[in-house]
Parts: C-alpha cells; structure tokens; sequence
C-alpha cells in the first residue's frame, strides 16, 4: 500500500509566490467556512427553545442552552430506536455483503472453471440497474412471503442491491494477488478453503475494508429502500426517522428536531474523523494495490 | 495444483449464495417489473392486463414529461457543477495545497458521508425566508439585496437544490479526481517544467490531457448518479412548489407507493432505466478506453 | 379500471415467483400471523390499535381511556398501539388485509372503506352505526358528526368519528377593533377588512404553504357558498368537472387574493407552527383552521392574543348558506368487522361514554361524541364554538373530503404555486380533474 503522493513541484517561479500564497489562504478559509459553518449553525441552534425559533433571527446564538431538546430528541423523537434500527439492518447486511462478495469473488477471479467470465460479466450488469425498478416486484414478494413488517425485507435488499459492485471490486483486488500465493498453499496441501481464509482475505484485507466503507454509507445513509419496505414506525432507520419527525397537522417541534440532526451529524463525523485516514487511502489508492 | 483451484464443487459453494440472492433480489425483480408495465392492480388485489395503457399515460401526462425533463436539466447541471468544481479542487490539492491537502480534503470530503435527509433539513433552514429570515437570506440583506423567497418558484428551489447536492457531493469528486492526477508521472510534469511551461498552460497541455480518461469516466459516473436523485429533494421540498421540481424517481416513488398506481410506476422506473442505461453503456466504453491505454 | 378481466397468467406468475424466492427465503421468514381460534365470539385477544404516527392526541386519548374510565374493558381486552407514519399507512392496511392481519381499530383510507372500497366490499368493515345502536348508544354521537359521515359516505357509516372538527376563520379581535372592523358576513366584507388591515401594515391572511390544505380548504369554500353544499359531491358523481368555468372561479378568487398580497409573504415554505405564530404573535390578523387548533388557541404560553372566530362568510348571490357548517371528522378510525366481538363492544361503549367529555377536558378539542359528563372551565372561545356546533342545522364537507389519494395531494402540494400565480387557476383545476379521473 503506498500512501498517494501528496507533493507535487510548485507550478510557478519563486516570485510570484507571496501573493499566491496569500490568495491561496483566503481561499482556504473561505473552503473550510462554507464547509464548517453550516455544522455550527446547526449546533448552536439545537438548543434553541421553540419561541427562539420562531421568533429570532435564525442567525443569532441561543439565549440559553435548551439541553432538553436532547432528552426531547431521544425519548419522544424516538431517535435511540432509530439508531438502533439503522444499526440492526446495517452491520448484518455488511457482514453478508463482504462474506457473499469475496467468496463470489474468488471463484470468478481464483478458481478455474469454464464460463466464469460470463459470470462475472452477468453479475456486473447488475451495477447498470437502479434501484427504482426492483422495488414494486421486491414489495410484492416481501409481501407474498409474509417478510413485510420484519427487518427482513431491508437487509435482503441491501445484500441483493450492493453484491455487483462489492463481486466486481473484490474480483479486482484478487486479480492483482500473485498467483503464486495460492499455488504455494495448494502445494503444500491447502485446499480452497485455506486458499480463500488464509492466503486471500488477509492479503485484500484493504480492500475488504474499502468496500465495506463504502457500502457503510451508502446503506447507513439509504432513505429509498428504507421508506419502501419498513411499514412500522418502530422499526424506522434514521433517515426515515428524521423525515417524519412532525405531527399530524403539520406542526414541528424545532428545537428537538435539530437536536435528532446535529446528534446524528456529529456522531457520522466521530465515525467519520476515526477512520478518515483509510476512507482517503481506500478513495485514492485505486482499487488494484490491495 | 490445477485441479484445487479447479474444483466446480466448491467453486459453486463459494458463488451459489452470491449468485442465488442476486438472481432474486435483482435479476428475477427486473424481469417482473418489464411483465408490470402493461398490469394494473396491486399486491392485494391481483394485476389485470392493460396492454399498452400505462405507455400511451406517460406520453400525455404533463407532470411526467416534466419530471423527466427536470431530471435530466438536474443530471446535466449537476454533473457540469460537480466534475469542474471537484477537478479545479483536485488541481488545488495537488498543486497548490499539497502537503496542507490532507485536512482541507478531510473537512471538503466531510458532507459526502452525513445522511442527506439531515443535510436537505439544514439547507432549508439556511435558505428559509420565514419565521426569521435564514443566513442566506440575512447575507444578502446585509449586501443590499432583497431577501428571496426561495421555495415559491421552481427556478429559484432548483438553485438551492444545486447548490445543496453540491456542497453534498464535490468532496467525493474532488478525491476521485485527486486520485487521477496524483497518477501522473512526476517525470512528465518535470519535463514539461523544463520545456519551460508554467501555471496554466501546464494544466492546459499535460495535466488535463494526461487526466482525460479519469475525467470522462467521472463526468459518466457522476451522470449516473444524477440521475437517480431522490433523498435530497424530497427531504428539502418534497419536489415543490407543486411538482416543480419533481424528478422522475420521486414520481415513481409516488406514483406507485403513495397512489398505489403499481403499473403506471413500472413505466416510469423504466424510463429510468433506460436514461441510466444509456449513460453507463457510455461508462463502459470509456472505462475500457482507460484500460487499454494503461 | 380500464379493463377488468384478470390475468391468470400475472397472478400465477406471481405466485411461481414467490414461490422460488419463499425457497431461497426458507428460514428468513418472520412469525406468522394467524389468529387463535377458541371463543368465536371474542377472536380478538387485545384492543390492538393502529393509527398514524403523527396522531400523537389521538394515542394520547386512548392512553387516558385505557388507564381511566375503561379500565375494566381493558382488563379483559387489553389495549396494544402500532403506529405508522402516514404516507406509509395505505400501503400498511393493504398488506395487512390481504394477510387478514387487521388490527381491531385501523385508520383506513376513506377510499378503502367507501361502499364499494376494497376493505368494505371483502366484509371488513363494521358498520358503527348498527353495533353502537345495538349497545344502545349511538345518539352518544353528534348530530354534526352524524350528518359528515352520512355525507362522506353515503348513508353508511363506517368510521368512528373519535375526531371532529369545524372549520372557520380565527381572527385577532383586539386588531379588528383598533381598525373598525366588524365580523365579515360576505366575502366583499371580508376583502374590505383585509384591505384595510393591509394598508395599515399588518398581514391580513397567514396560512402554511407546506401544510397546503390551509390554502386549498379556501378553494372548496368558495365553491360550497358560491354554488352550494353538493357542490362536490356533483363532482364525484360525475355531473359536474372542476375544470367548468364555475369551479375554476373559486381558485381565481383565491389566486386574486394571494396577487394582491392579502397572504402572507414567502407562503410556499410557511410550515404550520410558523403561521399560527404569526397569529399568535399578532403578526397577522386571520387564518383559516380546523377548530384543534383551540388547544393552542388557549394555550396563554402560546397565544398572547385576543382571538375569536367566524364562519366562512357568503358569497353575494351564492347557492350556499353561511350556516353551512364547514365539518370534518378527522381520519377515519374503522373497526374490524371480523374481530368484533363482546369484549370490543365494552371498548366500543366506553369510548362513546367518555372519548368527547376526556378529549374536551384533556385535550380541549371536540370530539363526535357528545360531552357526556360535564366538563367545568371551558375556554370562552371553545364554548362559543360548541354553541355554533349544537346549533347548526346542515354540515358541509371540505374541499378535498371525496379526493382519491392523488387528487387529495395534489390539491395540497399545488396550493401555494396558485396563491403565488406560478400555476393558473385553469391548470390547478385541471390537475385535480385528471387526477379523479385516472386515479
């Protein structure tokens, strides 16, 4: 794995540089305000009373700091069962991904037989196909089959929907694995199964990590599928749960509503900031140099 | 040693379960979905043929053909914002910032991953114009100018909708093409120094040619993408006012599972279909274009 | 429908498919569903409940009810709550009706339970009319709440009317008197009042672009008092279109009010909670509401205003009446005709007993139940308007009370492009007429 390299030769002569460097920080600055300043907007104002909201410049900072909009957000936002929603259909649907996908794609791009290619190319068009056209028939076997109203029908359809790309990416990253690794199990007497568990897994286990980093998201973060199949308020996912987050006529409770938004966006970035050095790593090494 | 790699058996246990739940959750539903577009009914009920009447609905139904052409006026705006913002941020990364880029690309990079529905929430306060006026709005009171009512029109929601997925998505096409430049050989861009080409011109004549292939795929991926826009508006304005700014994928989502209208909804995710068909055939093309000049 | 004759061929496709997909599913399979025999009288086992998620008062009266005055019917049937958000709610019914898994109490869709909806003609609606007056507490209902059902659908009566509210114009008394105003009895009267409010400075309508029936109830007033109470049931009948010239006119008058900005400014993003502040606050003189909203109306942390409220006003020459009552029974709440038993008539009854009293003193909103125990300390305002209730002689609907679903959300979402002039009055009309008309 070589970490991408970051520096190239400056473009232009010595001269010019004190000026450009200045340009260059103002534009910085002005990068990270457009990216920071909605983050604390939303911070301070999630401790806003009702009336604040309603009343005051949606600018100003909070006249006082309204912790209850969090106890709000958690017990009558129901955001605690939402998160856990979204973590009961998440890491289940990730586990099957990585396992189902590696496997397949050893046997497309390891094992030898005839027609593998075809295989491969069949379960690749799957990328091509979005989402939208599978889920009238999934809702109609889901609720054939009695699945509807279950965790089910999301986890199925998340494994189903994020095979292609993981099958195609693992085939890659097996691809660039010498051959030779897997000939020196067989011929020390290893099987495939030895072969896949101790020679292949560990060797791509960066490339394991990148496609679950990026199913992770795209599955924590799906609203689609999950407004189609879940038909049961306590089984909503964050995003579905923030969604609905008013009342029959219409009327919301700010406070507590930016409460649910900025738990939700600080505890992505936690996430977010503990593992952003091999979400980089993954985005830029290509996919080849597992 | 052939024959360990070789055995069918076990190839077949490593495939099957990939290749059985692919077959139901996404071969045999597309399959199905092209039988739906000529049924009417529901899951309850039972589907009655209709032959070609869900066709013929989507060619006279105003708000489709609008729908339609929205989604592909957002795909091209958007793809356009996307790919020249996130390259002349890679440009910055690479040329200008390096070794500062890390925490700078962190922070761009940021919004890619926080759920949308939060992330349209927030733009519609920042562009809100009452109760209180919004920080968008506040700013351009404070420089003179009067203050927008953003959501009325479909034009003006449409700004904020760019605007919106753009601070949501250029992070993830600035490192994608951050990724295409860092792959240029340094010993190109050293001779071309020599060659005694500076600034622009060296992006004009080594850097963007050199970048092309990364950037063609980028343009069709982000195309694609696009395309199935969905979370971000329905969470922002629910495609308001009316069905201004509807995109076909919230039409369908509509469609079939607010009206319970199965058939007609079938139609319309395959015009979706087809639309991302054609841009992904385009994918591949260029894709193998870039392998074969590697 | 088009064309009715079923395909043998889809529904065994269907099922083949199914069939191989329950293969591949084999041991995924959630719990089933099927009911315990035994008691064929009592097949229900719990007072199990399904409303929509936003329907926090309506979970919160059931609650009350449960742990209060129908403890007992608790006791031997107790009360269990689902709730669903409601643009997911239709979708929930449908599955569980096909798995006959309906709950005791549901919220369907008024589309299902109509004479010949799905849920009504497949027997699983029970007529309230009869079970309440077999318990022997039926004009436990009110005459109002009586005669809404009876027009939503049609001399049968389906639904619960747990909810009932009228509709009208909230107005600050306090503004009305600074400028000489007096309560409009015309819609002329009323344009002058908001004229001249306007020229003093203050916004004269406030309504919730993002809570779009605020808008669109304006449109199916005007066409009640300009060409009377059956205006829109000639509509659903198929005797009249909301594209004839006399229908369009109610949505030109409304778009003629929004032009001259008599509404408030940047209505289209205006949520709920933002309107009724700025006639809580003073901000604006009048909006058009459903009377729940009186909780808040009383509500002295909320409202700091002098509020009072008036009918709908005429229109000069018009078919419809002012004492018109504007009615809505909320969401229809509909009992399981095959889980009716005993043990729910004792739910059943007890509601009747005691939903309007509770409702009025918890919650301070009508219900369609009469007030049967005396509830001390009534708001003015709440008093003067039950006083309107009791004396009313005709109900009407409202606007979109016999939409499909599509219509219904189509009169909402296109509320504010005609108030703002981006849509005409012509094509809002047209985008409802279509949409009754495709479904």
């Amino acid at each position: 794995m070589t970490p991408p390299a970051d520096v190239k030769r400056p473009l232009g002569p010595r001269a010019a540089r004190i000026t450009r460097s200045t340009v260059v920080k103002i534009l910085v600055v002005l990068i990270l305000v457009i990216e920071i300043y909605p983050l604390f907007w939303i911070f301070t104002n999630s401790f806003k009373s009702q009336y604040e909201f309603l009343n005051t410049p949606l600018m100003s900072l909070p006249s006082q700091l309204h912790f209850e909009n969090y106890v709000q957000a958690w017990t009558t936002g129901n955001l605690g069962r939402n998160a856990l929603n979204s973590i009961i259909v998440t890491v289940p649907s990730l586990a099957v991904i990585i396992l189902l996908g590696a496997a397949a794609g050893f046997a497309l791009e390891v094992m030898i037989w005839k027609g593998r290619n075809s295989v491969l190319l069949f379960i690749i068009g799957g990328i091509m196909v979005p989402i939208q056209i599978i889920l009238l028939p999934l809702f109609t076997i889901y609720f054939k089959t009695g699945l509807s109203g279950s965790y089910w029908p999301l986890i199925i359809t998340y494994i189903g929907h994020s095979l292609p790309l993981s099958v195609f990416l693992f085939a890659t990253y097996f691809r660039a694995v010498p051959r030779e690794l897997f000939e020196a199990v067989a011929i020390d007497g290893g099987g495939p199964m030895r072969s896949f568990f101790s020679v292949a897994l560990p060797v791509v286990r960066n490339g394991v990590f990148t496609v679950a980093l990026l199913m992770f998201f795209s599955i924590w973060n799906d609203l689609l599928i999950a407004l189609t199949f879940n038909i049961r308020n306590d089984m909503s996912t964050i995003q579905v749960g923030l969604l609905h987050f008013n009342d029959e006529y219409g009327s919301t409770n700010y406070g507590p509503l930016f409460a649910a938004i900025s738990t939700t966006v600080f505890a992505t970035l936690a996430v977010y900031l503990s593992i952003n050095q091999q979400v980089m790593r993954g985005m830029t090494a290509g996919s080849v140099k597992g | 040693m052939r024959h360990v790699l070789g055995n069918k058996k076990v190839a077949a246990a490593f495939l099957g379960p990939a290749l059985l739940v692919y077959i139901g959750v996404m071969v045999v539903p597309v399959i199905w979905s092209f039988v739906l577009t000529v049924m009417n009914g529901s899951p309850v009920l039972g589907f009655d043929w209709v032959g070609w009447d869900n066709f013929a609905r989507f060619f006279r139904d105003p708000t489709a053909r609008h729908a339609l052409w929205f989604t592909i006026k957002y795909a091209l705006v958007m793809s356009l914002g996307q790919v020249v913002l996130g390259y002349l941020m890679a440009i910055l990364y690479v040329f200008v910032l390096k070794k500062l880029s890390t925490f700078v690309r962190t922070m761009v990079f940021f919004p890619v991953v926080l759920p949308s529905v939060a992330i349209s929430l927030l733009f519609s306060r920042l562009f809100a114009v009452a109760p209180q006026l919004g920080p968008v709005n506040s700013l351009l009171q404070a420089i003179g100018i009067e203050p927008v009512d953003w959501f009325a029109t479909g034009s003006a929601a449409f700004v904020v909708i760019v605007i919106m997925d753009l601070w949501r998505t250029v992070g993830f096409y600035a490192v994608l093409l951050f990724a295409g430049l860092v792959e240029i050989p340094d010993e190109v861009i050293d001779s071309a120094r020599v060659d005694g080409a500076g600034g622009l011109r060296l992006i004009r004549h080594i850097v963007l040619p050199m970048s092309l292939p990364v950037l063609l795929s980028t343009i069709i991926f982000s195309l694609n993408n696009c395309l199935k826009v969905f979370d971000s508006i329905l969470a922002l304005n629910n495609g308001g006012p009316g069905t201004a700014t509807t995109p076909l994928n919230l039409y369908m989502f509509q469609t079939s599972f607010l009206y319970s209208n199965y058939g007609y909804g079938s139609v319309l995710a395959l015009v979706i279909t087809v639309l991302c068909l054609t841009v992904t055939l385009l994918i591949f093309r260029s894709s193998r274009r870039d392998l074969t000049e590697s | 429908m088009a064309n009715q004759v079923r395909s043998g061929l889809s529904r065994g496709a269907v099922l083949a498919l199914s069939a191989t997909l329950a293969l591949t599913l084999a041991g995924c399979s959630g719990d089933s569903n099927d009911n315990p025999s035994g008691d064929p009288g009592n097949r229900a086992t719990e007072f199990s409940v399904l409303i929509t998620a936003e329907n926090s008062a309506g979970a919160d009266m059931l609650q009350r009810l449960a742990e209060g005055p129908c403890a007992e019917a608790n006791a031997a049937l107790p009360y269990t709550l689902d709730q669903t958000p409601s643009a997911q709610m239709q979708q929930k019914i449908l599955l569980l009706a096909g798995q006959d898994a309906l709950p005791v109490m549901f919220a369907a869709g008024q589309q299902f339970i109509y004479k010949d909806g799905q849920l009504a003609a497949a027997g699983q609606v029970l007529d309230v009319k009869d079970a309440l007056t077999d318990l022997g507490v039926f004009d436990l209902i009110t005459p109002a709440a009586q005669s809404v059902v009876d027009q939503l659908y049609d001399g049968e009566f389906p639904t619960l009317p747990l909810q009932f509210n009228t509709e009208g114009i909230f107005y600050n008394k306090t503004l009305f008197a600074q400028h000489g105003l007096a309560v409009p009895e015309t819609v002329d009267d009323l344009l002058e009042a908001a004229r001249t409010l306007k020229a003093a400075g203050i916004t004269p309508f406030v309504a919730s672009g993002k809570t779009g029936w605020s808008i669109s109830r304006w449109v199916g007033e005007f066409i009640f008092r300009d060409l009377g109470a059956d205006a829109m049931m000639r509509v659903r009948d198929g005797q009249a279109k909301l594209t004839d010239p006399e229908y369009v006119r109610a949505a030109q008058r409304l778009q003629d009010m929004g032009l001259e900005g008599l509404f408030i400014n940047g209505i289209t993003n205006v949520d709920m909670d933002t309107a009724l502040n700025q006639l809580f606050t003073g901000q604006a003189a009048m909006m058009y509401n459903l009377t729940n909203t009186l909780q808040r109306i009383n509500d002295p942390s909320v409202n700091t205003q002098d509020l009072g409220f008036f009918p709908f006003p005429a229109i000069t020459g018009g078919k419809g009446s002012i004492d018109d009552l504007p009615a809505n029974v909320g969401s229809p709440n509909v009992l399981s005709a095959k889980l009716y038993g005993p043990n729910v008539g004792v739910w059943l009854r007890c509601m009747a007993e005691n939903y309007g009293s509770i409702s009025m003193e918890a919650q301070g909103v009508y219900s369609g139940f009469k007030i049967n125990t005396p509830v001390p300390n009534i708001a003015p305002l709440t008093a003067e308007i039950q006083e309107r209730i009791d004396a009313a002689t005709s109900t009407v609907l409202w606007f979109e009370a016999l939409f499909n679903q599509k219509a219904t959300t189509d009169a909402s979402n296109n509320a504010a492009p005609l108030l703002t002039g981006a849509m005409s009055a012509e094509e809002y009309m047209s985008v409802l007429q279509a949409d009754l008309e495709e479904g």
